[in-house]
């Protein structure tokens, strides 16, 4: 009925065509980040010639300006003179006028790091998330109508372990943690062999304040059993001990 | 077959409306409580409506399997659409009165009132979009005669909002909106249908990862999960057969929940 060679092959083109936009949105970052860094490259390249003159004179004006300056003064009187005897030379004037209208582009130079550095702090506003977290609290429900008793009843009937493994868990989420104490000791009891009992069972014991007996239990078990989970939790235990 | 672990649970999950496969919920189970007793008033007409999949039928089929131990209580849930074989049915099935002939509905209400029962017996009518404008009036006018009450189900579409159609108007005296369960609500149901068959080791598997991406596929609705479910357990005894190594028994794998989707038609791929 089930065909799962192509189930599986119809399932790695869902996941390729899932991943596409988050590498479309990848490949337009980098885009972004070669062409900025390269725009930059350029930048710093012309900066140098700006600054070394702004070294020199220290006014706004651009490469061009101090020989413009050097001719105007040079060359404003006679120019002036001809005007009067001529008249209609208003051209020159403008061009003169206009001369230090070039200082405008040379304003717009420095304030490009100062952009770089006003970018930066939005980076840190997503700090925000914890009014996401406030919701996420709220959005948990009852689960009152989950009759946990009923289970309990069961369990007490059948001894099954798997269902003591449930209900254990379904108190340690809730925060029964005296109830999912019994329950993975019971479970363990049945069947010892149950990794997630046993985690339950010791962080149940931390959870009430029996953080040595935790350790002990985690030793004695992983001495029978190697868990690698066991061992991963008391060493995280032991960390935080020592802390 | 029947000694892999997951073929109880994928059988489970069978799409078959059946009152004893009725998982009580919280929400469900206040929308029946408030059908009990709308029931129990004298109202004529009682509408029970809502998409495709919100457990309608099954509500419907667990009110039947309820109230027949009290009273008089007729299922259709298969609609006649022959307005004098809807009327026979309903004669042969209350009055136990049988007729070749078509029953007139005059002829009806002489044979309602001819009959007498301490309590009014009630038509359960599922699917009742189905049935025509002019058999929806005759309904109306039995149940206007006091002589039957009806419970009907509508499907609730985006195209025509059933509860503004001419017939159900006027006539409905209490109409009770069936939606798609929450996240919460799907955990519970898939957990509680789970744990009622003794199939304690997959319902540990069962994660809450997993219903959060069991209940962003279904959108909640019962049919879809429920055909979800059963292709996943489908996948996993095939898998268990197969290639059991591939299983991971902590938890129900995210591949395997995306398979199933696709292979039920949830994913598009």
């Amino acid at each position: 009925m089930l065909d799962i060679s192509k189930l599986e092959r119809r399932w790695l083109k869902y996941k390729i065509k899932g991943m596409l936009p988050y590498a479309a949105i990848l490949a337009v970052i980098i885009m972004s980040i070669i062409t900025f860094s390269f725009l930059m490259f350029n930048k710093t390249s012309t900066i140098p010639i700006i600054t070394s003159k702004k070294e020199g004179i220290k006014i706004k004006n651009p490469v061009p300006t101090p020989s413009i300056n050097d001719e105007s003064s040079m060359l404003l009187e006679p120019s002036m003179q001809f005007l009067h005897s001529m008249s209609g030379s208003t051209p020159l004037i403008e061009s003169i006028h206009t001369a230090p209208v070039p200082v405008v582009p040379i304003k717009t130079a420095p304030p490009l790091p100062q952009v770089q550095t006003e970018t930066l702090p939005p980076i840190a506003k997503p700090l925000q998330a914890p009014v996401v977290k406030g919701k996420l609290t709220s959005i948990k429900r009852d689960d009152t109508a989950f009759d946990i008793h009923e289970l309990e009843d069961r369990f007490k009937n059948n001894s099954n372990p798997n269902l003591g493994l449930y209900i254990a868990r379904y108190h340690y989420d809730h925060a029964n943690y005296t109830e999912s104490y019994n329950y993975a000791l019971k479970t363990n009891s049945i069947n010892a062999t149950m990794d997630e009992s046993w985690l339950i069972f010791a962080k149940s014991l931390v959870r009430l304040g029996k953080e040595d007996q935790a350790k002990k239990t985690l030793q004695l078990y992983i001495s029978n059993s190697n868990s690698q989970n066991a061992k991963n939790y008391l060493d995280t235990l032991n960390k935080e001990s020592s802390k | 077959m029947e000694s892999s672990l997951f073929s109880k649970p994928r059988d489970l999950f069978i799409d078959v409306v059946n009152a004893r496969d009725y998982v009580q919920i919280d929400s469900v189970s206040h929308m029946y409580q408030s059908l009990k007793t709308s029931v129990q008033k004298p109202l004529k007409m009682i509408l029970l409506y809502g998409r495709p999949g919100t457990g309608k039928s099954m509500l419907l089929h667990k009110l039947h399997h309820d109230l027949s131990k009290h009273q008089k209580v007729c299922m259709i849930d298969i609609p006649i659409i022959d307005e004098d074989d809807f009327l026979r049915v309903l004669a042969q099935k209350i009055y136990s009165y049988a007729s070749r002939e078509a029953l007139t509905l005059t002829r009806f209400l002489e044979l309602s009132s001819a009959v007498n029962f301490p309590v009014i017996p009630i038509i359960l009518l599922d699917e009742a979009q189905l049935y025509s404008a002019t058999l929806m009036e005759k309904i109306r006018l039995i149940s206007d005669a006091r002589a039957l009450k009806f419970v009907i189900t509508l499907h609730k579409t985006d195209n025509e909002d059933i509860i503004a159609k001419e017939h159900f108007q006027t006539r409905i005296w209490e109409s009770i909106e069936l939606q798609n369960a929450s996240h919460e609500e799907l955990k519970i149901y898939i957990q509680k249908k789970l744990l009622k068959a003794n199939c304690f080791d997959v319902a540990n598997m069962i994660n809450e990862n997993n219903i959060k991406l069991i209940s962003k596929l279904t959108r909640g609705n019962y049919r879809e999960s429920n055909k979800l479910m059963f292709a996943l357990f489908s996948l996993y005894t095939w898998y268990e057969e197969h290639n059991p190594s591939k299983i991971k028994y902590n938890s129900l794998s995210k591949k395997y929940i995306e398979m199933a989707a696709i292979h039920t038609g949830l994913i598009n791929a």
